[in-house]
């Protein structure tokens, strides 16, 4: 009799197992199908589901086939292990928590501006190699990091890159990689600040938008620290309405005669603005002007992705930009520089972020309650990432070319009038007219769309045309425009207070050792004088960026994809190195592979950068330029100190350039040395793991 | 309509989990203590504290 029923039972097991290979042999398929379609597409529209669905099936097939191998195979995930989040519970930092609101959790801390911003950049070589570098980057090089990376803390008790970096492979590692996030960090937080100064230059409407979420924030501080302590998600409420009657009256003031001009500032006045805001944030109680900011920004973050991705699956905007651009011969309005290497290094965070290493090895391995819970998290959480990076690169490549390379291109470039723009931007081929240009301003409530470089205008203008098509029409769309510029902007000056605050941290750590008093984080000279030192810092290269005749984005950019890159390989020669450790060895193609790409890219772009002939890409060569035409006699009057500034800047992005190769040129011949001594027998391959424990929680509970 | 309660449910915690009012209830359940806003500013100082220790992601 049990022969009986078991047969049928063992004949339906194999019926699901046969179904369920067939279902990811037709994901496998699509996923192929739609790479095809959109690579060898060529001369024709595309719509943009293409790119969505190749995105989905690639991400499914790289999670449920690459990510669990590595998880059982490479790492050997073990639920019966009791993770860091339930052997040192604390009820503080230490908390085992639903994977899926991990995910959420871990998702809101590593989606910054950057998987939005470099898309919007790198469409100047049309939509192909950035969301092909999107898509492959992440399912082969980010998610893997970002998951080893998990990995490696949440059985070192959640420990950071930096301590981990100092025990796997030496104290110089540990030292360099403090140095280099705390450079990059000051790189970044100029780069991010310019989008901002380029997306509110001129526009009344978002500059008081803007400008109206600081006293909303104080507000919000004094709310939640006096009168409903505790009601954050009540507060963060009362604050977004706040924020959406603030774009409501923008409009009122970019039309009144008294009060536009107010709004209306120069790039220099916005640039200085943001410095001194930042310099506040850094210098004020925390609870006061950061943490509100940062609450409401968290939740309208997720909450106009989840819009973005819902505006795209129902619209299905067509793709007006072509696969290819010209510009992939290396002469783009943009950036300059061809495909290889400049493509990998200006989408990052969309592909491959050495940041996200940091989040990794932050809060995240404290709460996991599962070591397996690190697959959905760790791998996941960047494929959702890299698809927002594609999400961009849809809102950017909606627009006509001609629109799109007239909101994106400096003056420097294309000429500094309208007539002379749209004249030069038509000769390239894409056909451009300035009474368009100026009925697309009227329309989203702007004076003008011209030189707004940085990709935060046109990626507002992608997503309001998105937004504005699933309802609504061209009367909304000056709404959702602005509306997406606020989006942006409070991302950005989120990220700006609170990188500020860490810079002036990390420089108080490093001082406090020369005198320990200014490592003293409430000794109020210490801080007042560490965070100028900070604010100062990036607040030059901001000011080098909005003083640059060529838009700024094309020298800061570039260095902060170099910077954020070798992070990540900071990342993934610690990674490896762990791999080695564990008797791994025979996979370490796994993050071998990625970081040996990554040094080739960086090493490429940032030799590039420092000494290519081409003076639109060599900081050196732009600087011999500069100096042969103040020599000759070319340049006088009071343009003689600008383009003096201009040498030094060029010089000065160069060496900072030259830095970032030596610091991670020292890693990773530190790390090649440890494995040369591993494989050779003359250096012991401890591994430096928690001890193990048996889990007491089940997978219910978890 | 049970998956979209739970999904739902999954949601609600995510947000109480992102504006930190999940780890608040965690620390006053640790310290065995009730809330009232001394409590609640105790708590967000070392919870602000730690938090902006670390770099955030760009």
């Amino acid at each position: 009799m049990p022969l009986m029923t078991s047969e049928p039972a063992a004949r339906s097991g194999k019926l699901k197992r046969f179904l369920g290979h067939l279902i990811w042999v037709l994901v496998a398929i699509v996923a192929a199908f739609c790479l095809a379609a959109i690579a060898l597409n060529r001369g024709e529209h595309i719509n943009s589901a293409w790119l969505v669905l190749a995105a989905v099936c690639t991400y499914l097939v790289g999670f449920r086939f690459y990510a669990r191998f590595i998880a059982r195979r490479v790492m050997a995930l073990d639920n019966q292990r009791a993770t860091p989040a339930e052997r040192l519970e604390n009820g503080h930092d230490f908390e085992p928590t639903n994977k899926w609101i991990l995910f959420g959790h871990h998702f809101a801390a590593i989606a910054g501006p950057g998987p939005l911003v470099g898309p919007v950049l790198a469409a100047q070589f049309g939509y192909l190699p950035g969301t092909l570098w999107i898509i492959i980057g992440a399912v082969v090089g980010g998610a893997v990091q970002d998951f080893v990376i998990l990995f490696a803390s949440m059985r070192r008790d959640g420990k950071s890159l930096g301590q981990m970096a100092r025990e796997e492979i030496g104290k110089l590692g540990g030292f360099v990689a403090l140095l280099t996030v705390l450079l990059i960090m000051i790189i970044l937080l100029a780069v991010v600040a310019l989008v901002v100064v380029n997306a509110l230059a001129g526009s009344p409407w978002g500059t008081f938008t803007i400008a109206a979420t600081m006293p909303i924030a104080l507000f919000m501080g004094w709310y939640l620290r006096y009168w409903r302590p505790g009601k954050v998600l009540e507060c963060s409420a009362i604050g977004f309405v706040l924020v959406l009657s603030a774009i409501f009256a923008g409009q009122w003031v970019a039309q009144s005669p008294a009060w536009a001009p107010v709004f209306t500032l120069s790039p220099l006045a916005l640039a200085f603005a943001i410095t001194l805001y930042g310099f506040l944030a850094s210098a004020l109680p925390v609870w006061l002007l950061l943490a509100p900011r940062d609450y409401l920004s968290t939740f309208v973050k997720l909450g106009v992705i989840f819009l973005l991705a819902a505006g795209i699956v129902f619209v299905r905007p067509e793709l007006e930009l072509p696969a290819f651009t010209r510009f992939t011969d290396g002469n783009g309005p943009i950036f300059a520089g061809k495909i290889f290497p400049f493509c990998f290094i200006t989408i990052a965070c969309g592909a491959i972020s050495g940041f996200h290493s940091l989040i990794s090895s932050g809060t995240t391995p404290k709460m996991i309650t599962k070591e397996w819970h690190a697959w959905p998290v760790g791998y996941g959480a960047m494929l959702l990432e890299s698809f927002v990076a594609v999400m961009a690169m849809i809102a950017a490549c909606v627009m006509h070319p001609g629109v799109y390379f007239a909101v994106n291109s400096p003056a420097g470039i294309v000429g500094g009038t309208p007539a002379a723009a749209v004249a030069t931007i038509s000769s390239w081929g894409f056909p451009v007219s300035a009474a368009e240009m100026q009925q697309l301003a009227h329309n989203v409530g702007e004076q003008t769309l011209f030189y707004r470089t940085g990709g935060a205008p046109s990626l507002a203008l992608g997503m309001a045309h998105i937004f504005a098509h699933s309802g609504g029409g061209q009367a909304v769309i000056g709404f959702w425009y602005h509306f997406a510029i606020m989006f942006e902007a409070l991302f950005i000056l989120t990220v700006i207070d609170a990188g500020t605050r860490v810079g002036r941290f990390m420089l108080q750590d490093v001082l406090g050792h020369v005198h320990p008093a200014l490592g003293r984080t409430s000794w109020m000279p210490g801080v007042l004088m560490t965070s100028s030192a900070v604010v100062l810092a990036w607040g030059y290269f901001l000011y080098q960026g909005v003083r640059d005749p060529l838009g700024g984005i094309n020298s800061l950019w570039p260095l902060f994809g170099i910077a954020n890159q070798l992070l990540a390989a900071i990342a993934l020669c610690v990674a490896t190195t762990i791999l080695i450790k564990m008797h791994r060895a025979r996979y370490i193609w796994i993050t071998g592979l990625p970081l040996l790409w990554l040094v080739t890219v960086t090493f490429t772009a940032a030799w590039q950068k420092i000494f290519s002939p081409v003076p639109r890409i060599g900081f050196l060569a732009q600087a011999r330029q500069l100096q042969a035409a103040l020599e000759s006699g070319a340049v006088t009057g009071a343009k003689i100190a600008e383009t003096q500034a201009l040498i030094f800047n060029a010089r000065l992005d160069a060496v900072v350039c030259g830095v970032f190769m030596i610091l991670v040129a020292i890693i990773l011949i530190d790390s090649l040395r440890i494995w040369a001594g591993i494989f050779a027998g003359s250096r012991t391959s401890q591994v430096v793991e928690a001890p193990f424990v048996l889990s007491r929680l089940t997978t219910e509970e978890a | 309509m049970t998956r979209l309660r739970v999904f739902g449910s999954l949601m609600l915690a995510l947000l109480r989990e992102l504006s930190d009012e999940n780890a608040y209830q965690r620390y006053l359940a640790a310290k065995q203590r009730e809330h009232s806003a001394e409590e609640w500013r105790k708590f967000s100082e070392a919870r602000l504290r730690e938090k902006y220790f670390r770099p955030k992601c760009c």
